[in-house]
């Protein structure tokens, strides 16, 4: 059978990130602190939701690559082996997000959540009620409890598949299997609490069961067109020759194909729901979204963010092209923000549509932070798990039609 | 333990006695075959029932690099018959990619197109009914519906075109090998191939290691 038959497997080159690119990662740092710290001052109701909004999108597509590598330990899935490394990576911004969660709690939550102001809330029944979830010493628990999880979790999961590169010991792959069930069950509980805390409580008398699903697909599909745009400018380098190709290009297409339409339909069910039941506490949501300038912004979303997507992944000869697919994930991505915009601006900016420096500029800031600590992990450890028993499958991978 | 142990040999002489009834009942139905064939007519060609040479090796490997020389003589409708997917058969046979999914696609945007009519007509002109307040034909109402009807056409037409695609039914095809479905791997060459003689693809599969080579009459 096959697997008598020696695979080469060969040594994946050595990622190190010329000068120009570690300069543009932190002067797009600088550019976003010097905006956040103006800002602050200047316009900080604007300036904060621009930073949630960023925060969230990376946020997001950090934590899912972390799920999406659980996901694969499960399965057992081989294919992703020769690519983990690069979900691996962007899991390396979770600690820097853990600062900038705490920074968004303790300094822009008065000008971002109501229900932290103490006297609104005397007069509001609704949120009175809610106290018992909604106050700030809680908030800030959960967020560190949040945090600290994901961080010992990453530990585990990404640092024993680091440690498996020199050690080569097969057994770690099984006993992953346990630590990546456990995550899943504490990553569904905590990234859906995680967006009602930041997301959704900005309007805190709106709820919709369905808010922390909708958080994952948008991540999962923005996540793995990141994913996509590492994979490609790395195969491109030239680095990972005899172990990246366009097989695996194709499953990854497929699954930001899948994860489209999952992102759409996830998204249409918190829609028709609401707009059905037609009750004012949970229409209201929708309301200022689907009037005015925002209406145009939610029809740019169910074009781009879906329509187009998934047209243009439907054939096989996309998903295995690599600059079609990075061109599709780069719309993908555009369309991540757009769609959280849409989501976390119309709270406070009901009628206008504000987009300016402001945004692009704390955007590029978090973008220099989130590839920075990407780039490092992946010119730290090479970028093939080595050590992994499944790397030859992976390097054999084929897709069949 | 005595017991025990003349009970096992009970059931072994049970077991021997199932085989060689089992072996009997081979044996006759062999002979019913046999008989059968010598009286059936002279056999008439059919485009469907083709006979052919087909050669057997014992694995994947080997018939992977076997298909790809025999690519090389020319013939045109080489297949492979084995047990499980091998992965490269459809690059080393040169098989075209299927047409099913374009059956699918362009069902499915009938099927949008029809479920978007009958949402319509159905509740907007032929018999308008005001749920809710709610605008007569209103769309996110009857978004699950279009999806649905456009399911239902998608799927159903890629069902059929299998079923065209893969000429099925195919009724009691001729068992060539019963190795084919466990562990061995045939490559078949139909008699109306181009360049196609017994002897040539015979001695074609004897060359590229086939460790058995059978005659198909009808296939």
């Amino acid at each position: 059978m096959s697997h008598d038959h020696p695979v080469h497997v060969p040594a994946p080159g050595e990622f190190k990130p010329s000068q120009n690119l570690k300069t543009i990662c932190a002067v797009f740092m600088f550019l976003g602190i010097l905006a956040l710290v103006f800002g602050a001052f200047s316009q900080p109701a604007r300036i904060w939701l621009s930073t949630l909004t960023s925060f969230y999108y990376f946020m997001s597509i950090s934590i899912v690559s972390l799920f999406f590598i659980s996901l694969q330990y499960i399965t057992h899935a081989g294919w992703v082996v020769n690519v983990r490394r690069v979900f691996e990576s962007m899991t390396n911004f979770i600690p820097i997000g853990f600062v900038v969660a705490i920074v968004i709690a303790l300094l822009g939550g008065s000008h971002l959540y109501h229900w932290m102001d103490a006297e609104h809330v005397a007069h509001d029944a609704i949120l009175t009620h809610k106290k018992a979830y909604l106050n700030v010493p809680f908030f800030i628990i959960r967020t560190v409890i949040f945090f600290v999880g994901w961080m010992l979790f990453k530990k585990v999961i990404v640092g024993w598949s680091v440690k498996q590169d020199e050690s080569k010991d097969e057994s770690i792959t099984l006993k992953l299997i346990p630590k990546s069930v456990m995550f899943i069950i504490f990553f569904a509980l905590s990234f859906s609490l995680f967006s009602v805390d930041f997301v959704m409580s900005l309007e805190p008398h709106w709820f919709s069961t369905i808010f922390g699903v909708y958080g994952l697909s948008a991540g999962l599909q923005a996540g793995l067109a990141f994913a996509i745009i590492l994979t490609v400018f790395l195969m491109k380098k030239g680095l990972l020759k005899g172990l990246v190709n366009e097989n695996h290009l194709h499953d990854l297409g497929k699954y930001l194909f899948g994860f489209t339409v999952f992102w759409a339909y996830i998204a249409f069910s918190q829609f028709m729901l609401i707009w059905y039941a037609n009750l004012p506490e949970e229409t209201i949501f929708y309301q200022h979204r689907m009037e005015g300038a925002w209406a145009q912004v939610g029809l740019f979303l169910i074009l781009f963010k879906f329509i187009v997507p998934f047209l243009a992944l439907l054939t096989r000869k996309a998903k295995r092209s690599p600059y079609f697919l990075v061109a599709v994930s780069v719309l993908v991505l555009v369309m991540h923000y757009v769609d959280l915009y849409f989501i976390i601006y119309p709270n406070i900016f009901k009628t206008s549509v504000p987009f300016s420096l402001w945004e692009i500029l704390i955007f590029v800031g978090f973008l220099g932070a989130f590839l920075g600590s990407c780039l490092s992990f992946l010119s730290k450890n090479p970028l093939v798990p080595v050590g992994d028993p499944r790397i030859k499958e992976s390097t054999s991978h084929h897709v069949t039609y | 333990m005595d017991n025990h142990d003349s009970n096992e040999v009970v059931s072994e002489q049970n077991a021997s006695a199932d085989v060689k009834s089992e072996k009997k009942l081979v044996k006759e139905s062999k002979n019913k075959v046999n008989r059968l064939k010598k009286n059936k007519p002279k056999k008439t060609k059919s485009s469907n029932h083709t006979g052919g040479v087909m050669g057997i090796w014992d694995d994947d490997h080997k018939i992977l690099i076997a298909a790809k020389k025999a690519k090389t003589f020319g013939f045109k409708k080489l297949d492979a018959i084995t047990p499980f997917p091998v992965h490269g058969m459809e690059e080393a046979l040169e098989i075209k990619r299927s047409w099913i999914p374009y059956v699918t696609f362009i069902m499915g945007v009938v099927g949008c197109a029809a479920g978007v009519w009958l949402t319509w007509w159905t509740s907007a002109v032929d018999w308008p009914i005001n749920v809710g307040g709610k605008p007569m034909w209103s769309l996110p109402a009857f978004m699950p519906i279009i999806f649905e009807v456009t399911i239902l056409f998608a799927a159903h037409s890629s069902v059929l075109a299998l079923i065209v695609a893969c000429g099925l039914p195919k009724i009691n095809p001729p068992v060539v090998d019963p190795d084919l479905t466990s562990h061995k791997f045939g490559l078949f060459v139909p008699e109306n191939d181009e360049g196609f003689s017994f002897e040539r693809v015979e001695k074609i599969f004897k060359d590229l290691g086939a460790e058995k080579i059978h005659r198909v009459e009808r296939y």
